[in-house]
């Protein structure tokens, strides 16, 4: 899916296009893995406040005050992070 | 690549299994699904630069690589792979580094092989053989590497291929580019 085919998607509200453009992306061409990815990564941020460990409020307050598209690059970043905290990795190679 | 292109691709013998189906390296199905999967991805050019001429022998030439396999040194900044359309730099690599210095930054293909010998992807101790054995007339200090899963080709053509380009004429001063896909 192209920038141009998504930004076409996204101006005409269809956001059916957008979601799948997103688990293709997370799951690496495969709609159907990129939905448990998606999963896969709230569960884990799930799991580790289940910890109940100390947390920086002051950094979270001050990353939230940046723009909007570092913001949004982050959010796919902490995705793939909490991806492979999982242990869970199916990228690299692992099919 | 589109239907049109699918109905003109080579045919394969029966006797002869399609490695794009066969191999390790590439999911099942995924060749036949990848514009219905990805559509607009692919690029479409309606003019094409031909291909310059070889001025001298390859003896006497200056080679570099360009790549699209996300390869870089282990000491450089990594490239973006998160980045849902793609990631818009490239990295220099020197060419006179060898497998163990490098590593590949890359989400989007199997890269099992290459992790055991990264010249199936980028040859770059190929290259310095042909280099040392008067093959080449030598290799441009550094290589070129970018990721190749980038969802806007437009972009990416007004920004790092053409920085790429610059680099290869006015710094690297190359006499011919080997272009290797991943």
């Amino acid at each position: 899916m192209s920038v141009p085919y998504l930004k076409e998607a996204a101006a005409a509200g269809e956001t059916e296009k957008l979601i799948r453009f997103v688990r293709l992306h997370l799951g690496d061409g495969n709609e159907e893995v990129g939905r448990k990815e998606i999963d896969k990564s709230w569960i884990e941020a799930l799991k580790i406040l289940l910890r109940y460990e100390p947390v920086d409020d002051s950094l979270i307050a001050s990353v939230l005050e940046r723009d909007e598209s570092t913001l949004a690059l982050l959010y796919f970043h902490l995705h793939f992070s909490l991806i492979r905290k999982s242990g869970e990795w199916i990228h690299d190679g692992s099919r | 690549m589109t239907e049109a292109d699918s109905k003109n691709r080579p045919a394969i013998s029966t006797a002869q299994a399609d490695p794009r189906e066969a191999g390790t390296q590439l999911r099942p199905g995924l060749w036949e699904t990848i514009n219905e999967r990805y559509p607009g991805s692919m690029i479409r050019k309606d003019s094409y630069v031909p291909l310059a001429r070889l001025g001298k022998p390859l003896a006497e030439a200056r080679l570099t690589l360009i790549s699209s396999c996300g390869v870089h040194a282990r000491d450089d900044r990594p490239l973006d792979v998160c980045h849902p359309f793609g990631d818009f730099q490239f990295r220099r690599v020197p060419s006179q580094l060898r497998h163990e210095d490098l590593t590949i930054h890359q989400l989007k293909y199997p890269h099992d092989d290459a992790d055991v010998d990264i010249n199936v992807i980028f040859p770059i101790e190929r290259l310095q053989e042909l280099a040392a054995e008067g093959v080449l007339g030598g290799l441009t200090d550094n290589f070129f590497s970018f990721i190749g899963y980038n969802m806007d080709p437009q972009k990416f053509e007004r920004t790092a291929a053409r920085d790429i380009a610059d680099a290869v004429v006015s710094e690297e001063r190359a006499d011919v580019a080997l272009l290797a896909p991943a």
